[in-house]
Order: structure tokens, then sequence, then C-alpha cells
């Protein structure tokens, strides 16, 4: 267990496809890693999260050693671990598909590096003792991995990764190959263990729920360049900019392109082949002036249907979806649709046309074209 | 069962009669299908049946077609104890076993990175391999035949190995690699950060992991290379013989002493046969089963 440090991480892959009649060069490729700096403490739980190709297992790898790192400096602790080999980092991971060894039986497969540092079989036995009720692998220790589901294997997965005492565990999307249901119990495991062990933990996924559910603080990744990192409460309600915004909730925010217009002295964001206006909430009086493009975002949460009359115009449901706890309505706004959830038990049906009311505190605005958030004063 | 109706009586011996119906058509069809395959055994073991028979022949009945006849000991007599035949059974298992060995231990290295590593040419060269075994060896046995007068291979053990890796080589390769290629990357990975030596991780999870494959092509590979003639017959003379070569000893110039031959051939077929029986089960899922997950 230890702090973990990145500072100014750079990962670039080498293209050695070459061409078969002419010598090419290794052609460098793209960045997969950019400039990546974070620390996390002793014992935090950090989600890394990305969509596809976003740099997340890359940077795990890197912390594995199981990829070089191009530039930059990783440490554990005191120690910089970029030229030290996996074994010697003393770090667990968990494999995404497992990556078990299918001839030894779950014991075995357990002992396998603890028999690789030559320990006596006393203290391999009383290591397996202890992490097998903790993942609940106790009454699959004499079988083999072929026989085992999804979740048992996962569960095996998690449990040779800690099993070693690592000071840095590493989960890669561990939940990703699994079905819902069991999905939603392995999380609550690996959150138990957690808190059982205590270990410095990242996991790395493409499913916001997993991270926010698991992760003390998110680290947002996109095209190998971290978006923002903070705890869940953070990335979901400031989100840095219109990625995260887009990337973190379910279903995501909306996010509306808009430009400001002046009418009779108040400003409203209006969308264009749109009737629906949105009159500008005061903190961004300050900031916003007619004619100006921004992108409004609001969570569906956050706009609902006015219960009585405004001054708004009436818009048309364009679906309506009743999902029982929660009724999901969308509307046309120029050329996207925007979302919202009611959990009000009002039945409405498609092409009803409603007003719309906004939490006016809780929407977002953006630079249309950095995508950085604009900040009221 | 019976419907409550008055008529439940009629009813049940219907059932009934549905019932031995059904049972008389399913043993009708075991049936059928046993004589079928019953009949295909006949056809395809016939030949190995003949053999028998004739081998128990005398020259004078060789000919004819009765099943009954008084069996002679006097080819067996001849073969196995007034020639060498003995010699070139074991010769030609030194030759065929040898040259599998020699497969495996360079082979499966060679699937192995075939399947794991991105090299120039990797394609090319797997293809290569495979194509070995494209070319009619009658095409390639008379340069083989001047190079191997030249370097002093001919007539012996070590050119007969090396030649008949061309026949062995290929096959072991391509379904090993098949395997290798099926089993994660991610597991050699995973004991890497436990901590163990590449030869270790090989030894100790990949090998059994191939096992089936290796087993089955192997098994394959030593039955080409012992029925392997072309080859032998021109690359080796007295010193080496292998038993397909040595077989055609009874066709002599002037007669064919086929209870002879007939002999000679169930010796050779023997070992086949008895590593077929014993390895069936292997063969059948190591040629077939090419996933391995773990």
């Amino acid at each position: 267990m230890a702090e973990l440090v990145l500072r100014n991480v750079y990962k670039q892959y080498e293209n050695t496809e070459k061409s078969w009649f002419r010598k090419k060069k290794a052609q460098k490729l793209d960045f997969a890693v950019k400039n990546l700096s974070f620390s996390c403490n002793d014992g935090e739980f950090i989600g890394i999260l990305g969509p596809s190709g976003c740099g997340k297992t890359t940077t795990l790898r890197m912390l594995a050693g199981l990829e070089t790192v191009t530039d930059g400096d990783i440490y554990i602790g005191e120690t910089r671990i970029n030229n030290l080999l996996p074994k010697d980092r003393n770090i667990g991971l968990a494999f995404e598909d497992y990556a078990l060894y299918p001839p030894l039986t779950v014991y075995d497969n357990l002992a396998f590096n603890m028999r690789a540092k030559k320990m006596s079989n006393e203290e391999i036995q009383k290591a397996i003792d202890y992490v097998a009720p903790l993942l609940k692998v106790d009454d699959l220790l004499d079988q083999k991995p072929p026989s085992l589901s999804g979740g048992q294997k996962q569960r095996v997965n998690i449990a040779r990764a800690i099993v070693r005492r690592p000071k840095l565990l590493l989960l890669d999307e561990p939940l990703s190959h699994l079905d819902g249901k069991m999905r939603q119990g392995m999380r609550h495991e690996i959150k138990r263990m957690h808190h059982e062990i205590k270990c410095t933990t990242i996991i790395v996924t493409h499913d916001q729920m997993e991270a926010m559910s698991l992760a003390d603080r998110i680290l947002i990744m996109k095209d190998g360049e971290l978006q923002q990192m903070g705890t869940p409460m953070e990335v979901y309600d400031n989100p840095e900019n219109e990625f995260v915004a887009g990337f973190i909730g379910e279903p995501p925010m909306n996010l509306l392109p808009s430009v400001i217009q002046k009418e009779e002295g108040t400003l409203f964001f209006t969308f264009e082949n749109s009737p629906l206006r949105v009159e500008v909430p005061k903190r961004y009086l300050g900031i916003l002036e007619s004619g100006k493009k921004v992108t409004l975002g609001v969570r569906p949460m956050d706009v609902m249907v006015a219960k009585q009359t405004t001054a708004g115009s009436y818009i048309p449901i364009a679906i309506y979806e009743n999902l029982g706890d929660e009724r999901r309505i969308s509307v046309r706004v120029g050329d996207s649709l925007m979302n919202m959830i009611t959990t009000d038990n009002v039945v409405y049906e498609r092409g009803q046309e409603v007003q719309l009311e906004f939490y006016a505190e809780r929407t977002h605005l953006f630079d249309p074209e950095t995508g950085k958030r604009i900040r009221a004063n | 069962m019976s419907a409550p109706t008055g008529n439940t009586y009629s009813n049940t011996e219907t059932l009934v009669d549905t019932q031995k119906n059904k049972r008389a058509v399913t043993a009708l069809q075991t049936f059928g299908r046993s004589l079928g395959l019953g009949l295909y055994s006949l056809f395809a073991l016939f030949p190995l049946f003949w053999m028998v028979l004739i081998s128990f022949k005398s020259d004078r009945e060789m000919f004819n077609t009765l099943f009954i006849f008084t069996p002679t000991l006097e080819n067996y007599e001849a073969v196995l104890l007034r020639t060498d035949y003995f010699m070139a059974f074991f010769q030609n298992l030194i030759v065929s076993g040898g040259a599998v060995l020699v497969t495996v231990v360079a082979g499966v290295p060679v699937a192995y990175a075939l399947a794991r590593y991105n090299f120039k040419h990797k394609e090319g060269v797997a293809f290569q391999i495979l194509s070995f075994r494209f070319a009619p060896e009658i095409m390639v046995v008379v340069p083989i035949f001047l190079i191997f007068q030249n370097i002093g291979l001919l007539d012996t053990y070590l050119g007969l190995i090396w030649v008949y890796q061309l026949i062995t080589m290929p096959l072991v390769i391509w379904v090993v690699r098949g395997y290798f290629e099926d089993i994660s990357v991610e597991v050699e990975q995973a004991a890497q950060l436990d901590g163990y030596r590449w030869f270790e991780v090989f030894i100790k999870i990949l090998i059994p992991l191939i096992k089936p494959g290796l087993v089955a092509a192997c098994l394959l590979a030593f039955i080409f290379a012992w029925n392997s003639f072309t080859f032998p017959l021109v690359l080796t003379g007295f010193q080496v013989q292998t038993i397909t070569v040595t077989s055609m000893r009874y066709i002599a110039s002037d007669t064919v002493r086929f209870g002879q031959v007939a002999v000679a051939a169930l010796v050779a077929i023997t070992p086949q046969l008895i590593a077929c029986l014993f390895i069936q089960k292997h063969l059948v899922r190591g040629l077939s089963f090419g996933a391995v997950k773990g």
C-alpha cells in the first residue's frame, strides 16, 4: 500500500508493420497517452473512465510494467518504477478477460505467485485462507478455471491479484464481461473487498456508473488526455468541459447549441429551428450578451414539464417512455432530442404539447468552439 | 394418461399401440443404423481382413477367393525369420520417431513465434512452411539426392530425419500455432507479473494447454513419416532401411510373393493401429477442438 504518482507520462506506440517491398522506418503513431499527471493517496480507490481507445488501459499497463513508458515518471511511494520488471513492482493486476491458468486448480492459480517467491506452503495456505472467503472462492479451490462461471472466474482473478498483498491493485474492466445482475453483485463485492484490505486501487472502466459507485475519485480521459479528475459528485456537478458533461450521467446531459437573444430587455437562450426559449439565469447575466453562441448543458433531471402555464411556448412530446420508476420524455429541439426524466406520476402521450421548465441554477454553459466550461463570475 | 370418458379402455389400447409402434420404429432405426455402420466397416476393413487372410495362404492358394483353406505360417517364417525385416522395422521406428522428436523440439517454438510475434513476412514464412506439403515428393527428391550425395548424408539416419521434416514440420506447426493463438496473451502476462520466467510459463502453462493438439498432430506426423516411401526409396540404401521400401523386396522381378507382402504390410501397420486405437479420443479432440478458454 502506497501512494502512486504519475508525472507527465507519455506513451507512444511504434507501428512495426512494414511494407513488403520498401524498407520503411518504424512509423511513430499518435500518442496513446499525453502528458498524464495525477497522484493518488494511500488506500484510495481511483476510477479511470473514458471511451474505448482513450488510453486508460494503456495507462494501467504502464503501471503494471507490461508497456514501456515513453516519457515521464511513475512513482509508487518513493520508488521510481519506470524501469522495474513487472514482477518487482509489487502490483496486483486483474485482467479483463481473467487470464487464469487453465491447467491449474483455483488453489494453484492463487498460489502461483507465492510459489515463484518461494514462500513456504504454510504461508501460502494462510494467505489463501484469508483471501478466499473475502472473495467467496473458498468453495472453488479444487476446481479448474474452465468449469467456472464468468463471475466466479472474475472473483478468482481478483483474488489472485490481491493474494500477493500488492502495494497497488489494478482492475482492468473487471465487470465488462458479466451480465447485468452479476455486475451489480460484483460491484458490491469489490467495494466490500476494498474496505477490507484498504489497498490503493485503480479501476479502469468505460461504464460511468461503475466508476461513480466504486471510486473515491474519478479520472476522465479522452484521446490520451486527462479531462478532469475529482470526486464523483464533483465531476457530476461541475464538469470541466462538454466531454465530461456528456460522459457522466445516464442518460447523459443534454447539450444544446444555442444563441443568446435579447427580447424586451430579457436575455433568452434560443435554439435554431425551435420555438423553445429559455430565460438566462441571473448568475450568467454578467457574462452573456445578445448574439453570443453557447452550448447549454442541462441534465435530464433538471428540466421538466411545467406544472403551471408560463410564458414559454408549447412543444410536442417526441418520445414518451414509461419505465415504471421514472418516465422519460424527449422533445425535439432543433436537430437534436432533449431528454427529460420525471418521477411524477403524470402520464403523457406522444404528440402532446407541453411547456418546459428549467432549473435555471443547475444549467451549465460551454464554449461551443473549445468545449470548455463557461463559468459565471 | 387416459381420458376420463367412456372409451377409456380403447384409448389406453391405442396409447399402448402407439407406444409399441414407437418402440418398434426406434428398434428398426437402431437396427438400420447398425446395419449401415456394419456394412461400412466391412467395406472399410475388408482389405485389412483380406490381407490377414492371404498372409496365411500358401502361394498356390493366393489367387483363389476361398475363405476356407489350410492356413500356413510359411509366409511369416519367410519374412520374419529368414530376412532382416525386423531390422527395417526398428530402423523405421528410429527414423520416424526421430523425425517427430525433432519436429516437436524445433516446431513448437516456431509455432509459438508465428502465433505471438509480429515480424516481417510472418504470413509469408508460415505459408512457406505449409507449402512444403504442396510439392510432390518425387519432384524434390532428385535434387535432395544430389545434395545429400555431396555432403555425405545419403543413407544415414540424420539425412532421412532431416528430410522427413518436410512431412512432419508443417503439420505440427500449423496445428500447434492455432492452439497458441487461442491462448490469451494475458495468461502469459499474468505469469510475468507473478514472477515467472518465460520458459517456466511455457512448460507449466502453455504446454498443458496445447497438449491435445500437439499429441494429435504428432501422431499424424508420425504416421505420415512412417508411411513415407519416396524419400527412403531414393535416399537410403543398405545402412538405413525403412519398411516401406523393404516391403518392396517381396515383389521380385519374376514373381510377386503376395503372402509375404501381406505379412510385411501387417507388421508395418501394427504401430499405427495401436497408436490410433489408444489415442483415438485425443486425435478427434485435438484436431477439432481449437478453443482453449481459461
